[in-house]
């Protein structure tokens, strides 16, 4: 079959894409200046320990075998790679897979609940303005996601603990749950999560919901002008049917892609926020990691957000043409 | 082919003279389409009088921006915003009803829609929603109409192979996987799932070739047979339609110049326009230099001239065609031209069509 050979040699570019990025990265923050051994004797050089105490600390905790060229570094890091193993944090002294692997439900949790948010919000808002086009509403909704858009979610989410966090305090500023509560199913946990999480969710939507809003708005309008439009009135259609079938799945279509895209982009983007809200995810380890040269979790982390962004790019690729007829994968006859 | 019968016109020396038949199912009377702009309204239908025959098939023809996709979309009360349609259209599902279009509700002008009065338009690709299946065009609009869905299946695929095309293999694609002469087809049978009265066609062999047109035109000549069908056929190609229609009326400037059977319009025409349109359709046997183009441009729908809209253009123009539009005069029974000088025309733009024109004759029905 000649879908199957198009799924397969997808999957196979997503393999090779990920090996390019572990290889790259993997050279690339060796050529950063400094070393998790630097890092580690300005520690303990600060704690006014003696040059012999330190040079002792830094043999027990680090892993790192600094007499190995690149290449043999490189070798024993793919071979334990291949293998599923990360390796070991230099820095907390843990697996590199438990530290991903109890940070990622946390990060997909807000992510997730944000992406959500912003998508139906800028979605729904786009076809509304696209039905009003050229109204006040239209007009005031347009500057409004254009403004929105333009602010960074970093400043917005500065803007938004100063004023909910420390002004109003209604909602807390960092961490991921109330340290008060047992975890668990139960209510106390489940919502202060949820609060912890309402800072980040907002910083994100606030900043995001705009661009969908906009390009939602474009594909409605550029679809309500469409001729099948008019012949689907004529013949009788309900509105409802309409606004759904037609102006809203096909203008919905083109911003499928950009979709998956972005739930691949969620760990790579979660980095700065996670360190403003001091909210331990996967962000909040790679920041981490960087600022102690912990080449291990640094990796780990790279890794994690590269296969997230091309599983999500190959999921948009793989179910584009189940949804969209006219795409139909290299496979189909129809041209 | 059902012929027309043209009426014995009562008023036939009378000024206010419309080309009338003896059984219209489309009555129009004082149509006028505007459009307010920036810089004055726009007429771009201009009190239009024309009746459409039962089962006839009427070839409306003008050149690009006469008014003709307007005009079409008046006989279903389906002018887009902002454009205001008003006047008098009435609809004869038989000959002792009468129904007002424009004054019917919201839910009577749906009904009127599709299950009395149909429309195929000009790109058959662009009326399909490239996303649904010609399957889902059909189910979509006999739900919408409360028909029963089977049934109304059962009637497609009948249609499509009275259109010659296979109707699983059709109603499985998406449009995009059609050719454009297929598309054309499957909008021809969705136009005509509801079994209405009433077929307009807008520029439907437009973006076809012409072997394309050609059995377009044959096949729909089987469909207007089978179905007791009225077709409205909106061309901008005179030759193309000449052979196929019962009667011609021909569009110049928002109006219609001249009403009558095909066969008259073509070999003796009476409107000095139509006679000039029929010189400049291009054919191979007629020598290059003989070939004439209508000198001018057609006017403006914001600014159209005083008096007679041809008047400009017209080599026949006097003092009077200059100060008031002409209204119909009778040139024979059933045969009519809206122009002072019908009488003199054939002299002033000589046209020999037998010479000129062979297949309009050959192909005569």
């Amino acid at each position: 079959m000649t879908s199957t050979r198009y799924y397969t040699k997808r999957l196979g570019q997503s393999v090779v894409t990920v090996f390019a990025v572990v290889t790259l990265s993997f050279v690339l923050i060796r050529l950063m200046p400094g070393g998790p051994v630097d890092y580690l004797r300005a520690q303990y050089i600060q704690q006014n320990l003696s040059p012999e105490e330190v040079q002792e600390k830094i043999a027990l905790y680090t892993n790192i075998r600094t007499d190995e060229t690149i290449l043999e570094q490189y070798v024993g890091y793919m071979t334990s790679l291949a293998q599923f193993d990360l390796g070991r944090s230099i820095f907390y002294d843990r697996s590199v897979s438990a530290i991903l692997g109890e940070a990622i439900p946390w990060t997909v949790l807000y992510m997730s609940i944000a992406l959500c948010l912003m998508f139906v919000i800028g979605v729904s808002l786009g076809a509304f303005m696209a039905y009003r086009e050229g109204s006040y509403f239209d007009t005031l909704s347009t500057l409004t996601a254009i403004v929105a858009n333009s602010v960074p979610y970093y400043i917005a989410a500065i803007l938004l603990v100063y004023a909910l966090g420390f002004e109003l305090s209604v909602l807390p500023t960092s961490g991921r749950m109330n340290p008060d509560t047992v975890v668990g199913m139960n209510v106390q946990f489940v919502l202060g999560v949820f609060a912890h999480a309402a800072l980040p969710v907002l910083s994100l939507v606030v900043t995001g919901f705009g661009g969908k809003a906009i390009t939602m708005r474009g594909n409605a309008i550029s679809e309500l002008g469409e001729d099948y439009l008019r012949v689907a009135r004529l013949r009788g259609l309900s509105e409802r049917r309409i606004a759904l079938r037609y102006v809203a799945r096909n203008a919905i279509l083109p911003m499928y892609t950009g979709m998956m895209i972005s739930i691949g982009t969620m760990f790579g983007g979660s980095v700065i926020l996670e360190m403003i809200f001091a909210y331990p995810g996967v962000g909040y380890y790679v920041f981490k990691s960087i600022s102690a040269r912990d080449y291990p979790l640094m990796m780990g982390g790279f890794i994690l957000i590269t296969v997230a962004v091309v599983i999500g790019v190959l999921i948009a690729d793989l179910t584009y043409g189940k949804l969209d007829p006219r795409a139909g994968g290299e496979s189909d006859e129809a041209f | 082919m059902a012929r027309t019968d043209i009426s014995d016109d009562p008023m036939a020396s009378s000024q206010t003279t419309v080309p009338t038949t003896t059984d219209p199912i489309l009555e129009l009377r004082g149509v006028d389409v505007t459009f307010d702009m920036d810089r004055g309204q726009s007429r771009v239908i201009d009190d239009v009088n024309i009746d459409v025959q039962r089962q006839e098939i009427l070839g409306v023809v003008g050149e690009s921006g006469s008014g003709k996709s307007m005009f079409a979309s008046a006989l279903l009360d389906a002018v887009v915003n902002p454009g205001t349609l008003s006047g008098e259209v009435t609809y004869r599902p038989d000959p002792d009803t009468d129904i007002d279009v424009l004054d019917l509700s919201d839910s009577d002008l749906k009904r009127l829609r599709w299950e009395e009065i149909s429309m195929v338009f000009q790109g058959a690709q662009s009326s399909f929603n490239p996303t649904l299946s010609v399957r889902g065009h059909f189910t979509e609009t006999l739900k919408a109409h409360d028909y029963d869905v089977a049934e109304g299946l059962e009637r497609a695929r009948e249609l499509l192979e009275d259109l010659y095309l296979d109707p699983d293999r059709i109603l499985d694609s998406y449009a995009h996987e059609l050719s454009g002469g297929m598309q054309q087809r499957a909008l021809i049978a969705l136009s005509l799932v509801l079994e209405p009265n009433v077929l307009v066609m807008d520029e439907p062999t437009a973006a076809l070739d012409l072997l394309m047109q050609r059995s377009i035109l044959s096949l729909l000549n089987e469909l207007q047979d089978k179905y007791d069908l009225t077709v409205v056929f909106i061309t901008h190609d005179l030759p193309l339609v000449a052979g196929l229609a019962d009667r011609l009326a021909v569009m110049y400037a928002f109006q219609f110049a001249e009403v009558g059977p095909a066969r008259e319009v073509v070999l003796d025409a009476a409107h000095p326009y139509t006679r000039a349109l029929l010189r400049s359709v291009p054919n191979l046997d007629i020598p290059l230099e003989e070939m004439q183009a209508i000198e001018g441009s057609a006017p403006d729908p914001v600014d159209a001239p005083e008096g007679c809209s041809y008047h400009p253009r017209c080599p026949l123009a006097t003092e009077e065609c200059r100060i008031e539009d002409p209204p119909f005069e009778t040139v024979e029974t059933g045969h009519y031209a809206a122009c002072y000088h019908h009488e003199s025309t054939a002299k002033a733009v000589p046209f020999d069509i037998e010479d000129h024109a062979p297949e309009a004759t050959e192909e005569w029905p």
